[in-house]
């Protein structure tokens, strides 16, 4: 036996162990969208496995710090630890700067166990100030918006324009599928605030007009603002609304009813003169 | 001659082994024949029916892809699903598709923690449906409904996380014989008067004749079944006048909210008239029933001790099978205005709409094969996918152009008329539904009262609306939270799906947010 002698296998024993590892190691590195989807398919603990917090790209310590802010368990440490990071990558004026900036305002406003929703909008509006072009501008003001409309009114007491603020930021976002949000946001928030149909309604129209709601929020959207409409008098939006809704949603449970306030309305317009 | 002998088993062993190699080197097959990938497939529906169907589907799908195999896991429901559901996903072991109902007590916030959207793949067409009358149809238009719960059921208003296997609907299932027995013929109730006397009729004959035989076969669960179908009609005007938002539908958070600012109450007259006639019919159920559960019932149904059985069109198949006596299903009519007792609450006729697809089918987002398993989903509700499990399951199919088998095709014979989607009054939240069943006793029996019941509702139902607002709350600040580190994921990834999805996700992580928002306001605004 000592002539079929293991030495050889020996020798290379820590290169059989290692090789594969190692191997496993440089493949790792040569995918750089490995961690960003980790972070797509919400497994934050994975990326904190792969990345430092002082990673030498800056693009690494920000999946670094996204991920610190998803990772279970949330607790303020872990998001002063990722606002560390956070603070540092926003002192540039590139894309990922403003990345960084919003997701710090993110920290504050939905993070912390104890929200600071006045720090959080301070930042929103300083990023939008210092890169407003910028996407993660962009949609801080939808944010800012929520903000505005339900926890930093400017103005309070019954009969106060909560949606005057709101609107406000509303001109100055120009990416059409954040301004449909927003307005969205402003229609609904409308309702529960007990604004005025008049001021309310036409955000969740030009939200509907924008397209692309997804899921049962657009389905909803149709039926509301038809039947706002006919609540409102306007009949010609009512039908107009009625007959998109039927078109798309002929066999919904809705459509019995849709049907008779369609032909309510129809009466209505043919009494006008306006069949 | 030992030598001879050992030598003889040396060459044989070394024949032996160089024969082995060579099998193994040139012809080997493994002994048992596995496939590569196995995904698992868990439900509850463990009715007669479902599982022959879902199997016809498997086996049909295995042999389209080899190298995946589905396994049904068949988990009893009522007691046992939730916290075996619950243990598996938080331990990482949940199965790759499982059912989910948005009913099942303390599970609401399952789908955001551990479910994956489907949003984006219901947009593009069912590659399994090429050849078909759905060929070229975004998934989602498929369905018979275009998934109604789940859309309803979302955490999240812009996403949607589930399919559904099957249609299903409630019927008045008839003890034919018995009914001839009673009546003298097969009698059709074409309105809720017309039921009211029947069930009068039998009580009258159990007293006659001294045989036990109730009306209705009794049960927890068949009465809230009850409950759910006869409160819609007298509570359409209070439906009406709750949605603010003009839906046309009122969803669990918007009755919750318009519950607790004092907008409705168990007691007022709409109510109670609806309580009124939840007292009638569980009236001809036998006593103790809220004890039971509904197999008891199946089995009073079955030994002939009750002229109906009102339950989900689920059931169908089972009592099928095992009746020695031959069903009818008949609808149960909504009261209308010109009913005796409750008509001046009634706007108009009662609805079912189209029926409602269920069986929802969600992908877990810790599936080892997410891929095979959405793949499986797709093959089980195409066309030819559903016409296997339909025929074989003998319960409806959730997809459009699916022939239907004559023993079941009235099944989708629907009432038509006004319909308030969900609001169900009895099942709110976990909370409302505990405290119906805690305070049923007060409806029913010879002592009971609609206004006793309300009452003793009204009572409790702050603290327990509340509660359930903000469990509602959690369930969308769970979905809300995760989504920031996902919306950079997207954004990091380069491509038009990953924009896509970055733009999805943040759409409808803005929209749970401002929902959030809302019930925070509303929650607040109560203190």
């Amino acid at each position: 036996m000592r002539g079929l002698s293991v030495y050889p296998a020996r020798k290379f024993l820590p290169l059989l162990i290692l090789g594969p590892l190692l191997a496993a190691g440089a493949a790792a590195s040569a995918d750089p969208d490995r961690a960003w989807t980790a972070l797509a398919d919400n497994r934050p603990q994975d990326v904190l496995r792969q990345l430092r917090p002082d990673a030498p790209s800056r693009a690494d310590r920000l999946a670094w710090a996204a991920a610190r802010i998803g990772a279970q368990p949330a607790t303020d440490g872990n998001m002063r630890e990722a606002e560390a990071v956070l603070v540092e990558l926003e002192q540039g004026t590139d894309e990922l700067a403003a990345e960084a900036a919003y997701l710090r305002a993110r920290i504050y406003q939905l993070h912390l166990n104890e929200p600071d929703f006045a720090k959080a909008a301070q930042l929103y509006a300083g990023l939008a100030q210092r890169q407003p072009g910028s996407h993660w501008a962009q949609l801080g003001l939808v944010k800012l918006g929520l903000l505005k409309l339900y926890l930093l009114p400017d103005v309070s007491g019954p009969g106060a324009d909560r949606l005057a603020a709101a609107e406000v930021l509303l001109a100055r976002i120009q990416e059409p599928l954040l301004r449909r949000d927003l307005n969205l946001q402003i229609g609904q928030a409308g309702i529960a605030l007990n604004q005025p149909q008049a001021r309310f309604l036409p955000h969740l129209i030009a939200a509907e007009q924008a397209g692309g709601v997804t899921g049962n929020a657009q389905e909803d959207l149709i039926v509301q603002i038809g039947v706002l409409s006919e609540r409102g008098g306007d009949w010609a939006r009512a039908r107009e609304y009625f007959e998109k809704y039927l078109a798309a949603y002929p066999l919904n449970v809705r459509a019995y009813a849709i049907r008779r306030k369609l032909a309510e309305v129809n009466h209505r317009l043919a009494q006008e003169g306006r069949p | 001659m030992r030598r001879l002998r050992s030598r003889l088993a040396l060459v044989l062993l070394c024949a032996a082994y160089t024969a082995s190699l060579f099998w193994v080197f040139t012809r080997s097959e493994p002994v048992i024949r596995t496939r590569e990938v196995t995904i698992y497939f868990a439900h509850w529906q463990i009715e007669r029916g479902p599982p022959d169907g879902i199997n016809a589907a498997i086996k049909r799908y295995e042999e389209l892809n080899p190298r995946v195999r589905v396994v049904q896991l068949q988990i009893p429901g009522a007691t046992i699903y939730p916290q075996w559901m619950r243990s598996n996903l938080a331990g990482e072991t949940g199965p790759d598709l499982m059912e989910w109902g948005a009913w099942l007590p303390g599970q609401k916030d399952i789908p955001a923690r551990y479910f994956t959207p489907l949003t984006s793949e219901l947009a593009k067409p069912n590659p399994y449906n090429r050849g078909t009358s759905q060929e070229k149809i975004p998934w989602l238009d498929t369905f018979h409904d275009k998934l109604l719960a789940p859309k309803r059921d979302s955490p999240d208003p812009g996403q949607i996380y589930a399919v559904n296997i099957t249609e299903c609907t409630l019927r008045l299932f008839c003890n034919v014989e018995l009914m001839k027995e009673i009546l003298g013929r097969v009698v059709v109730p074409r309105n809720f008067d017309d039921l009211r006397q029947i069930l009068a009729v039998v009580k009258e004959y159990s007293r006659k004749t001294g045989r036990p035989i109730a009306g209705l076969a009794g049960s927890r669960d068949t009465t809230r079944a009850v409950a759910e179908s006869v409160l819609v009609a007298p509570l359409m005007g209070v439906n009406q006048r709750l949605d603010d938002a003009g839906f046309l539908y009122l969803y669990n958070r918007q009755m919750l909210a318009a519950y607790l600012a004092g907008r409705w109450r168990y007691s007022e007259p709409a109510v109670l008239a609806g309580l009124q006639l939840v007292r009638e019919t569980t009236m001809s159920m036998k006593p103790g029933f809220i004890q039971l559960r509904r197999d008891d019932a199946m089995i009073e149904f079955l030994r002939g001790q009750a002229l109906f059985f009102f339950y989900g069109t689920w059931d169908a198949t089972s009592l099928r099978r095992l009746a020695p006596f031959k069903i009818q299903p008949m609808k149960l009519i909504q009261a209308m205005p010109d009913d005796p007792e409750v008509g001046r609450f009634v706007v108009g006729q009662g609805g079912e709409g189209i029926g409602e697809t269920a069986l929802s089918m969600y992908l877990n987002k810790a599936s080892r094969h997410p891929a095979e398993a959405l793949d499986f989903l797709k093959f089980l509700t195409s066309v030819p996918g559903q016409q296997l499990f339909t025929d074989a399951s003998l319960w409806l199919p959730a997809v459009n152009g699916v022939s239907i088998p004559e023993e079941i095709r009235n099944f989708r014979d629907y009432q038509e008329g006004l319909s308030f989607g969900q609001a169900p009054y009895d099942a709110l939240g976990t909370e409302v539904s505990m405290n119906w069943d805690r305070n049923f006793y007060y409806l029913t029996g010879d002592n009971g009262s609609a206004e006793k019941f309300a009452a003793a509702m009204d009572a409790a139902m702050p603290a327990a609306m509340r509660t359930d607002l903000n469990a509602e709350l959690r369930a969308t600040l769970v979905l809300v939270k995760p989504q920031d580190p996902v919306i950079v994921g997207w954004a990091g990834l380069p491509g038009e799906r990953a924009r896509i999805r970055r733009e999805e996700s943040e759409a409808s992580q803005t929209m749970s947010e401002g929902l959030a928002l809302q019930m925070e306001l509303q929650l607040e605004a109560m203190k």
